[in-house]
């Protein structure tokens, strides 16, 4: 009941901060960071004491009817990886009312309710265990997200809020398709026609219908990640979307293709993933390599950033199609860290922009000297970008290195070039915006108490991940070993070794 | 005894932490007693453990203490752990200790700057990253060390941020040592899923359990440690960032780029030399690497005219030096030679840094002149420095452990005269460029004058390390002078001594071979710098001379061979040309909508003839199915 | 005819008697509130009227008509729709010049019509009904005369129309000529029977099938739609796009269901190409469109294509999910046009996208309605037109029509660009434009069609059942 609660808290709390946005500007900040954070408290709680859940398959699990004539029931469980990942949701959730505290002064109810509502969203899909009614919240993450590009987003929103959705929706409906077919196919087998993802683990079908099905839940998957050739979405959206829509968009909505890929690819599909992970890797790290040169040809700070999240996303891509413990601990773990270190760049690329209304390069430079915190804290999150020891993201890659190195040498040299593209590109945003002649003589201030207290956590957590990230990997484990079964599954099923 | 092992790198780090958050609001002074003192405290922790640690060996030679479980998952560990053992004693004692001096010097050096706390806080945390690199117990911890030394090392080149050039040296520095990190860590990977471990000394006793001698994957994983190694502590051909590097204050020159972070290579090879003694061709290789390094840069010092750039093509070829040391298995010969070359070259620093602060940010030795009466005491120990970088004979610390390592290079089994020949070239260019150097900017007439003598706090660290660079020397005395071997005890508990080869070769003739050439090298620099600098004008004219200049063109070949090809990849496809498939999608769609737009014209006609169609086409399928 | 027979014509003969009823009260004075107000209680007791006749069914009476669970549930929706256009006809009509009254005559024949259409057993009562209803149209779309579109509108309709009747009056004329009958029950064993040699049968049909495809507004008889959606005074083209599709499709489901033309390569086919034709064209002719209501009337283009997917399921959740898919499209269309009725002023009806711009800062309530309507008619979940295509896709996929579903869920990509746009407009940066009040009933409408939406996108479960109860054929 608890998870339901989770969701709806933030329904609630969305319409209120909505119908308050009528009389005042701040009830709606205010109610949306309370509700948020009883959601991250509750969460945190459940973190805490996870050991006293006893060792199911999953650490709170609620089933309750809601289409019985589709068989479709509202099916919400948690397991470790969607307990991190809900707390990353609504840290994230937090520090996104936080930065808009100032930049969004205009229809600030409807702005609440929309981020309270993709959150919902969110935290729907990294609960659902129902394929329905993860679809359903899939989607319905989606609008909120639109409207939140399309009304606060910057000069180009309108085209950027189209082709997210577009891109999304089209791609989302692919994996509908392969869902209702899973369903069927499921249906046939065993009489039982239900969308529940316990019952549809282990669906036995042709290989070509499996590969076909998988192909569908990767096109949602893959687009949403993004993964080129997949990708172009999200350069527009990251760089049009208000800040708060920007960490929520690299931040979580990214994360659920990732966390979809972990959840529903590998254990709904074992065999045909097995058949696809070489063209998954040589995904992986295209997408590291083009991502990371296309960060580094960008002048506009904003898609420099969202381009970087291509490229780091493509090491998720890489660790999915590994299938090993090390390399999932390090996919789970880059989901986070990416999470945190993107979201906290583009909460930097807000500030900068709320100062100086600009997010050309070419206009920047020198800012140190009138915001040292500020220049500091870019270091920081640019370190953390690049994958310097100590900080979340090298946890993460190098993790995902190790465990790909064992399946594929090849590919995991190719996505170590990433490591010094990202070094490039890295450095190129801390050179271009603080360091160097100033380009433009700018009046500004430096970072305030509140702008401190968001940067400061982040850097908190970036380094609390690189330095201490045993409670996650051991949070992370069970659901690891889950999804790694499937695939050990299919190897004893054909006696033979798929992984190298 | 291991918690003060820990308090070791956690005091700089506290410093760190103290200077980043307060440091904009404290007053200097509190900042500099912060800055040198965690430094210096470290300094005398060191000296506390070392001398127990001498005294009252601990079984098995080695101090460790584990703070908590970093990574652990799959079967990969890796702890916050450090470990103390003779090699890193050697080089936390050089970490803290000349550090703390170039610490105390900075005070004085860096006063009046904006940055100020600023300075002190990259200098402590690069001590932090220093530290944790050499006392790290697994793999994974050094990594983080070599990393944090990188960044800061960054950080400190491009500390003058205002000026674009610095910026850009301080990129060259961090992406090049990137490439060879990027290589180190595939290295880990290939050592972690073969060997099951990133602890150093299990990897070590696996490595030669598990892998026969020259084994492909022995020699693969060497390579690629070679790897890291090469980028960190510019060796060919990776060498070109170090000189661009001068352009952090001085003291970073001499603590980073000279006496410690640069030899984080030789110190990564060493501690792993099972894995290059199983990899003779890597071995070989590494001696090949410093010897060419240390003649390249050797004929590149010669033509520079930057004071601190010559020192920055001596500091690659002293490395050098060491990678000759350590492919021909002489471990502790390179570890004596990092320890003497810090001293002096540490020294070399921060007397040239004194003499360019006090001429006003003037680089170019041609603009110097005369300063020997101007500044006596920088210039005694600047000469000091200067002789014992060309390994003067018997007096100079830098005599013995070069000549030690020029010995093995002939005499150990793995060296060879083409080595020794090398060494012994390479020791004539260092003096005659060391000389060049000493002769042009204190000796002939004066061309800028300097507005003050430098304070205490200058001269004070300058001169300890001018005593460390003459006296350093003598304990460790070759065989042919009392046999005195302090240095090698104690590292021989940890490194395997030299095999030799040639033991009839008498060590003498080497001795006095190499007296001969370095006193050859100063006396030539003499004729030809100061007595007939005609000599010398035309061949700083020549074309060969300006191609040493450019480091051997290694930046232009780079420049054409990566960096062009990548801007001109970004330029061309700035806009992403996969972004076309969406906008041909759209393209298409928006054609289909016109075409059929034409078709609704709102006219009666054609609704009817459309209704027609529709009738036709429907009776014609009834009528055929 | 028994007492009982006349107890389930009681819904049919209150709407028949009240427009009568309506003409006397004219005749003695012209009172357009007490009109208003007696159409809605002529409405809402027709209604309740659907409860009381419901232990009575199914009854036939003679071979005309046949009221059973199916005609009821369409028959209660139609009367529904009627009711809630009526709301939302008064304030649009108001400020009418003159003559106002008789539109709610009119719209009671309509409606009439459509009711026989829905119990229709006979094609006597389907030409009657149909007839019943298009006349009503041509009248009902001409009705505000003094306007620019309105008199063309009308008479493109009555064209059109009645070219399509003419086909639809031939086959009916070649199918009797074959079977020698009128009634279904007769000519359906005939024609699910029937073989190849059976031309003047098959021919027969394929002109009906002109007939019910232009009324339906399916490519390529489509044509009319655009000019008379936009031309018709808004609460008509409601009616138009409401009412009057849902009782004919009704209809052709019963008929298709009834001949198991699912069975049959050529209906198949034909549907197939039908469908596919109205999903592309429909969408695409939208994608730039500036005009509301032209874009509406695109979409419902598109919308009927989706929906003749369920006739090729070939069971009976294809009927559970037409028929969800009708009462779905009908709330959101009632939304939809609502919005643009309630936006209209005296002068000019709202259809140009313009008159959207931000609409939301200035009327968030109306614009919520409008947005929920365009995104179920996009199918986003949360709404009821969601489930309503989930429906479609999940018995097509049952069904394996591959071709379908995939051609639909590429239309669904399309058809998002277009409610996009709208939606956009709706909430960009507001312009100066004034708009007129909103009248209590208007929100009422807009109240009920909101809830309808959320509630049958959030929990369509009792629906589901009562649709499961109410479709047994």
């Amino acid at each position: 009941m608890i998870l339901l609660d989770l969701i709806l808290i933030l329904l609630t709390g969305g319409l209120l901060a909505w119908i308050t946005g009528k009389w005042s500007s701040i009830l709606p900040r205010i109610i949306s960071f309370i509700a948020i954070a009883i959601d991250l408290l509750l969460t945190l709680s459940i973190f805490l004491k996870q050991e006293g859940f006893g060792h199911t398959a999953w650490l709170i699990n609620y089933r309750t009817n809601w289409i019985p004539s589709f068989g479709i029931s509202l099916h919400l469980a948690l397991d470790g990886l969607s307990l991190l990942l809900l707390l990353l949701t609504f840290f994230l959730g937090l520090l996104s009312v936080l930065i808009s505290w100032k930049e969004i002064r205009e229809r600030v109810g409807f702005f609440h309710f929309n981020i309270l509502w993709i959150l919902a969203g969110i935290a729907g899909v990294f609960l659902s265990m129902d394929l329905f009614l993860f679809y359903f919240f899939w989607e319905l993450m989606l609008v909120p997200m639109y409207f939140l590009i399309g009304i606060w987003g910057h000069e180009n929103r309108t085209y950027a809020s189209y082709k997210f959705f577009l891109y999304t929706q089209a791609s989302g409906l692919l994996m509908f398709l392969s869902i209702l077919a899973l369903y069927f196919i499921h249906g046939r087998n065993t009489g039982i026609f239900t969308f529940d993802y316990q019952e549809l683990l282990g669906t036995s079908m042709s290989a070509p219908i499996a590969f076909l099905l998988m192909l569908g839940f990767l096109a949602a998957f893959l687009v949403k990640l993004p993964i080129v050739p997949l990708h172009n979405w999200l350069p527009d959206a990251h760089t049009e979307a208000p800040t708060a829509g920007s960490v929520i968009l690299a931040g979580l909505m990214l994360k659920t293709g990732a966390y979809g890929l972990l959840r529903f690819v590998i254990p709904l599909f074992p065999e045909a993933s097995v058949r696809f992970a070489p063209a998954g890797m040589i995904l992986g790290v295209i997408g590291i390599l083009y991502g990371a040169k296309l960060a580094f040809a960008q002048t506009d700070l904003k898609r420099l950033v969202a381009y970087t999240s291509v490229s780091h996303m493509g090491f998720v891509m890489l660790g999915v199609f590994a299938f090993n413990t090390i390399a999932y601990q390090g996919v789970v773990m880059q989901i986070i860290a990416h999470a945190i270190s993107t979201g906290a760049l583009f909460i930097l690329v807000g500030q900068l922009q709320e100062r100086i209304h600009t997010r050309d390069l070419n206009l920047m430079g020198g800012l140190w000297k009138q915001t040292p915190v500020m220049g500091a804290m870019g270091l920081i999150f640019a370190m953390a970008s690049l994958g310097l020891p100590g900080l979340a993201n090298f946890v993460a890659e190098f993790l995902i290195l190790t465990g790909t190195f064992r399946a594929n040498i090849l590919m995991t040299c190719l996505a170590s070039i990433g490591l010094v593209a990202a070094t490039i590109y890295s450095l190129r945003i801390v050179q271009k915006v603080f360091l160097g002649k100033e380009a433009t003589v700018w009046k500004m201030k430096d970072l305030s108490i509140r702008e401190k207290i968001v940067c400061g956590s982040l850097v908190i957590v970036v380094f609390w991940l690189g330095l201490f990230p045993q409670p996650v990997i051991n949070t992370a484990k069970p659901s690891v070993i889950k999804t790694l079964n499937s695939i050990e599954q299919v190897s004893i099923n054909q006696n033979t070794n798929p992984i190298p | 005894m291991t918690l003060l092992l820990a308090l070791i790198p956690i005091l700089p780090l506290f410093g760190f932490l103290v200077l980043s958050i307060f440091g904009g609001r404290l007053p200097w002074k509190v900042v500099a007693t912060i800055g040198t003192g965690s430094v210096g405290l470290s300094a005398l922790l060191t000296l506390i453990i070392g001398t127990v640690f001498l005294s009252l060996p601990s079984p098995d030679g080695v101090y460790a203490v584990n703070l908590w479980e970093w990574i652990n998952t799959g079967g990969l560990t890796a702890n916050i752990s450090f470990r103390l053992d003779a090699l890193s004693l050697v080089f936390i004692f050089v970490v803290t200790f000349v550090g703390f001096l170039i610490h105390v010097y900075s005070v004085e050096f860096m006063k009046g700057d904006e940055g100020f706390s600023r300075f002190f806080a990259y200098m402590n945390l690069f001590v932090f990253s220093m530290l944790v690199l050499v006392l790290a117990d697994n793999l994974l911890l050094l990594y983080l060390g070599w990393e944090g030394v990188g960044l800061c090392s960054y950080l400190l080149i491009g500390f003058w941020y205002k000026e674009p050039a610095n910026g850009y040296a301080a990129r060259k520095a961090f992406i090049i040592t990137r490439v060879g990190d990027t290589a180190m860590i595939i290295g880990l990977f290939l050592l972690f899923i073969n060997l099951g471990t990133l602890n150093i000394n299990e990897l070590m006793q696996q490595a030669s359990l598990k892998w026969a001698m020259g084994s492909p994957l022995a020699l693969l994983t060497a390579a690629l440690l070679l790897g890291g190694a090469v980028g960190k502590s510019a060796q060919l051909p990776l060498q070109t960032w170090l000189p661009d590097a001068m352009a952090g204050p001085s003291p970073v020159s001499a603590l980073i780029h000279a006496a410690t972070m640069v030899t984080a290579g030789v110190y990564l090879i060493a501690r792993t030399h099972v894995l290059f003694a199983l990899a003779p061709a890597v071995q070989t290789a590494v001696a090949v690497i410093g010897a060419l390094t240390l003649l390249l840069a050797g004929f590149s010092a010669l033509t520079q005219h930057d004071l601190k750039r010559i020192l920055a093509y001596s500091t690659i070829s002293q490395i050098g030096y060491m990678f000759l040391a350590l492919g021909v298995g002489a471990w502790s010969a390179a570890i004596f030679h990092f320890m003497v070359h810090a001293f002096f070259k540490a020294l070399l620093f921060l007397a040239g840094g004194a003499v360019i602060l006090l001429l006003h940010e003037e680089h170019d030795i041609f603009k110097m002149g005369g300063l020997r009466k101007k500044m006596p005491v920088i210039f005694w120990t600047f000469l000091i420095g200067s002789a014992s970088l060309a390994a003067l004979p018997l007096i100079t610390a830098g005599f013995y452990s070069k000549d030690q390592i020029l010995w093995f290079a002939w005499s150990a089994s793995n060296g060879s005269p083409w080595l020794w020949a090398a060494g012994f070239v390479g020791a004539f260019l260092t003096s005659l460029y060391t000389f060049r150097m000493v002769f042009i900017t204190f000796f002939g007439e004066t061309k800028t004058e300097p507005d003050h003598q430098p304070g205490k706090l200058i001269v004070i660290p300058i001169v300890i390390l001018a005593v460390f660079s003459l006296l350093a020397g003598f304990i460790e005395l070759p065989g042919s002078m009392g046999s005195f071997h302090l240095f090698s005890d104690v590292l021989n508990t940890l490194l395997p001594s030299v095999i030799l080869s040639h033991e009839n070769v008498s060590e003498i003739v080497f001795q006095v071979l190499a007296s001969v050439i370095s006193l050859s090298g100063i006396y030539l620099a003499y004729v030809l710098y100061l007595k007939k600098p005609a000599l010398a004008g035309s061949f700083n004219k020549s074309r060969i001379s300006n191609f040493f200049y450019s480091g051997w063109g290694f930046d232009r070949v780079y420049d054409i061979v990566f960096v062009k090809p990548v801007v001109w990849l970004a330029d061309i496809d700035k806009n992403d040309f996969i972004d076309l498939f969406s906008k041909g999608i759209a393209m298409v769609t928006i054609f289909f909508n016109k075409a059929l737009s034409l078709m609704q014209n709102g006219k009666v006609r054609w609704a009817v003839m459309a209704l027609a169609i529709g009738i036709v086409f429907i009776l014609t399928i009834m009528m055929n199915l | 005819m028994s007492p009982s027979d006349f107890l389930c014509l009681t819904p049919v003969m209150i709407i028949a008697g009240a427009p009568i009823l309506m003409m006397l009260t004219i005749a003695f004075t012209r009172n357009y509130k007490v009109i208003y107000g007696f159409s809605l209680t002529a409405f809402s007791i027709a209604f309740l009227s659907l409860f009381f006749i419901l232990p009575a069914i199914p009854c036939r009476i003679s071979t005309l008509f046949i009221f059973d669970q199916y005609s009821i549930l369409f028959s209660g929706i139609i009367i529904l729709a009627s009711l809630l256009i009526t709301l939302l006809s008064y304030d649009y009509l108001l400020y009418q010049e003159s003559e106002k009254e008789e539109y709610f005559i009119i719209l009671f024949i309509a409606s009439l019509g459509s009711l026989l259409l829905v119990a229709a057993s006979n094609f006597v009562t389907l030409f009657l009904g149909l007839e019943m209803l298009s006349i009503s149209l041509y009248v009902l779309i001409a009705y505000r005369r003094s306007r620019d579109h309105s008199i063309e509108a009308g008479v493109k309709y009555l064209i059109l129309a009645s070219v399509s009747s003419a086909f639809l009056l031939f086959g009916m004329g070649l199918i009797y000529l074959d079977t020698g009958s009128l009634e279904f029950d007769k000519i359906v064993p005939a024609l699910s029977s029937a073989d190849h040699s059976a031309t003047l049968l098959f021919t027969g049909f394929g002109m009906m099938m002109v007939g019910i495809g232009f009324k339906l507004a399916l490519v390529p008889f489509h044509m009319w739609t655009p000019d008379v959606y936009q031309g018709a005074p808004v609460p008509v083209t409601t009616y138009i796009a409401t009412v009057s599709k849902g009782a004919v499709m009704a209809l052709l489901l019963r008929f298709f269901f009834a001949i198991r033309g699912f069975q049959n390569p050529g209906f198949i086919l034909i549907i197939t190409i039908l469908a596919i034709l109205s999903m592309f064209v429909g969408n695409l002719l939208a994608l730039r469109q500036q005009n509301i209501k032209r874009i509406l009337a695109y979409s419902s283009i598109a919308n009927m294509g989706y929906l003749l997917v369920t006739l090729l399921i070939g069971n009976e959740t294809g009927i559970h999910a037409a028929i969800f898919y009708i009462v779905s499209y009908i709330i959101t269309s009632l939304g939809a046009f609502g919005v643009i009725t309630l936006l209209s002023d005296r002068q000019n009806d709202a259809d140009k996208l313009e008159n959207y711009k931000g609409l939301f800062w200035k009327r968030p309530w109306v614009a919520i309605v409008f947005t929920l309507s365009l995104l179920s008619l996009a199918g986003i979940p949360l709404t009821t037109g969601f489930i309503a295509k989930f429906y479609i896709v999940f018995t097509g996929i049952n069904s394996g029509l591959w071709l379908l579903v995939i051609s639909l869920i590429i239309n669904s990509v399309i058809g998002l660009y277009y409610y996009l746009r709208v939606i956009t407009a709706l909430f960009s940066p507001a312009n100066e434009e004034k708009l007129p009040p909103v009248s209590l009933a208007g929100h009422l409408v807009l109240g009920i069609v909101a809830v309808g939406i959320v509630w049958l996108g959030v929990n369509p479960e009792g629906f589901l059942s009562l649709i499961a109860h109410f479709s047994v054929l």
